[in-house]
């Protein structure tokens, strides 16, 4: 498929690319987002991700559709797994389904479910099935999952679960014997929702234990409001790696106002739900929102993690409101 | 009951190190029982650290006292007046009592000089076997008196796996096929039909799977 082009093309730091006529034809061919996530991290560039939830079930229509409509568009598609407590397809599965498609899967792992054997299996399946980017999320509290009367496991905390991985590329396993070829990851992790400074600091006290451990860029819970936001943007940048921005699709009225209430880090304006509220069009008025918060935010971090939760037709829309 | 063990003496040593005024506190409950942490091993062990420390050459002064129980409140109220004249203390009771000391206790640090174990029997003289995991939802009614949670290796259910040869458990020879175990004491007790019964996947909500339990009785509670 060709790709029509605005000529000259330049990136976010205003340098004009590509530079040499073989990148034009790969660029020509397979359109301008096509640069992996590993290296737009590497070099500074604008990293654009979009979440795809895995089906509960067996039906994978519906991510097929959405990575074809996101190919070229985006730079990754992030892939929850069952972290959030609802048991679904699993995010290894979902990610290879989109490597199938050509997409480039960065794939969360969690704790709560399986012991360091099951972790290391999955992580070294995830290097064969072509996935090497590994998001370490916190995982919901198994009372608050669709399962509650099932077991917890936290064999491994997050921290010991990035050392882990770290351990697997450096060619061994946790028990110390040598693995047959070694995988190779990029890892990141995530920030809790943050309400006050004392919780920023402690999350950012935990953060700064994963980099450590070997996590090498960070996630940030959704913004709504950025001005409001910048100060905490600025405590993040001190943890020195790449911040990623979530940046959440409000589906409606009832969605904006439950997060209002209920997130009180979320820092959702009164004037936000008023707009939303007049729009003669709210699903659309959804998408604007999303669309302006990540040009807001263009120039103040890494990238941006659009979480459109089952609205993922609505990417396309986001990105073109967001001029990417 | 719970039962423990007494820590290595150089990890105690370690943990007290900066200290010279020890108030060095026994129960008399379960770690009594299974002699890990009574009047008299509170004795042996204030003996070992003043020779460790002797040896050293620092200074060490030992208060030594047993509580009924460390575990109640009551009883932990009982130290108010040995606490001023300490620097730390030295808790041989169970992981529970050595957490009500330093919940009460705020300003002064707290250190276990026991392992806490497991809710268990005795078997002998000397010899202490885990047999309940506090699941919290009592299987024994189905299973003949015998707990497939804390007996079988594998927590299994519904009969034993292939590792159970002459009613020994592959994991060791010293420990019995919990299953074996069950089949033979509902065949005693001419219950073998429900053996046959399959028992679902166990809701572990119950057992510690949704986060720290707490039983609060509105009939008793202030």
């Amino acid at each position: 498929m060709y790709f029509t082009l605005k000529l000259p093309c330049t990136n976010e730091t205003g340098q004009v690319y590509p530079e040499t006529l073989t990148s034009w034809y790969t660029l020509i061919l397979e359109g301008k987002r096509l640069m992996s996530f590993q290296k737009r991290l590497a070099s500074n560039e604008f990293a654009v991700l979009a979440e795809i939830h895995t089906p509960k079930g067996i039906n994978i229509t519906k991510i097929v559709t959405d990575a074809k409509r996101l190919k070229g568009r985006i730079d990754a598609v992030v892939v929850p797994g069952m972290d959030n407590g609802i048991m679904r397809m699993s995010a290894l599965a979902g990610g290879a389904l989109l490597q199938q498609q050509g997409l480039e899967a960065i794939i969360h792992m969690y704790c709560r479910d399986s012991n360091r054997m099951a972790l290391q299996g999955d992580a070294l399946a995830a290097h064969v099935l072509g996935i090497q980017n590994i998001i370490v999320a916190d995982s919901a509290d198994m009372s608050e999952s669709d399962h509650n009367e099932a077991m917890t496991v936290n064999d491994l905390n997050e921290i010991e679960l990035i050392k882990a991985l770290v351990t697997l590329q450096n060619g061994k396993d946790l028990s110390g014997f040598d693995l047959d070829g070694s995988p190779d990851y990029l890892i990141g992790c995530s920030l809790p929702s943050i309400v006050d400074d004392q919780q920023l600091e402690a999350a950012l006290d935990t953060a700064r234990q994963k980099i450590q451990a070997g996590a090498r860029y960070v996630i940030t819970p959704p913004v709504f409001d950025v001005t409001s936001w910048e100060p905490t943007l600025k405590k993040i940048k001190s943890l020195d790696v790449p911040v990623i921005a979530s940046v959440f699709l409000i589906k409606s009225l009832a969605i904006a106002q439950y997060i209002a209430n209920s997130e009180p880090g979320a820092n959702i304006q009164p004037e936000m739900i008023s707009r939303i509220r007049k729009s003669s069009n709210r699903d659309q008025e959804g998408v604007a929102i999303a669309g302006e918060t990540i040009s807001a935010l263009k120039n103040s971090c890494q990238g941006v993690l659009i979480q459109t939760l089952g609205w993922e037709h609505k990417l396309p829309g986001i990105l073109d409101i967001a001029k990417l | 009951m719970i039962t423990a063990e007494r820590k290595p003496l150089e990890e105690i040593i370690e943990y007290i190190k900066p200290f010279k005024r020890i108030l060095l506190l026994g129960c008399n409950e379960c770690v009594t029982v299974c002699s890990a942490g009574g009047r008299k091993e509170v004795g042996l062990l204030a003996s070992g650290l003043q020779m460790a420390r002797l040896k050293s050459g620092t200074d060490i002064e030992i208060q030594q006292h047993t509580l009924e129980r460390q575990c109640d409140p009551e009883y932990v109220e009982e130290i108010v007046s040995m606490i001023d004249g300490a620097d730390a203390v030295l808790s041989m009771a169970c992981g529970c009592g050595v957490q009500q000391l330093a919940m009460r206790y705020k300003e002064i640090p707290v250190f276990p000089a026991v392992n806490t174990k497991f809710m268990g029997a005795s078997e002998r003289q000397g010899v202490w076997a885990e047999r309940c995991q506090g699941c919290g939802d009592c299987l024994l009614g189905i299973t003949g008196g015998i707990c497939p949670i804390s007996r079988c290796a594998k927590q299994l259910m519904n009969g034993p796996c292939g590792g159970s040869t002459t009613g020994k458990c592959e994991i060791s020879e010293d420990v019995d096929c919990a299953w074996q175990l069950i089949w033979d004491r509902l065949k005693a007790l001419g219950l073998t039909e429900r053996y046959l019964d399959i028992m679902p996947a166990k809701d572990w909500r119950s057992g510690g799977g949704s986060g720290p339990r707490k039983i609060i009785r509105e009939d008793l509670a202030e």
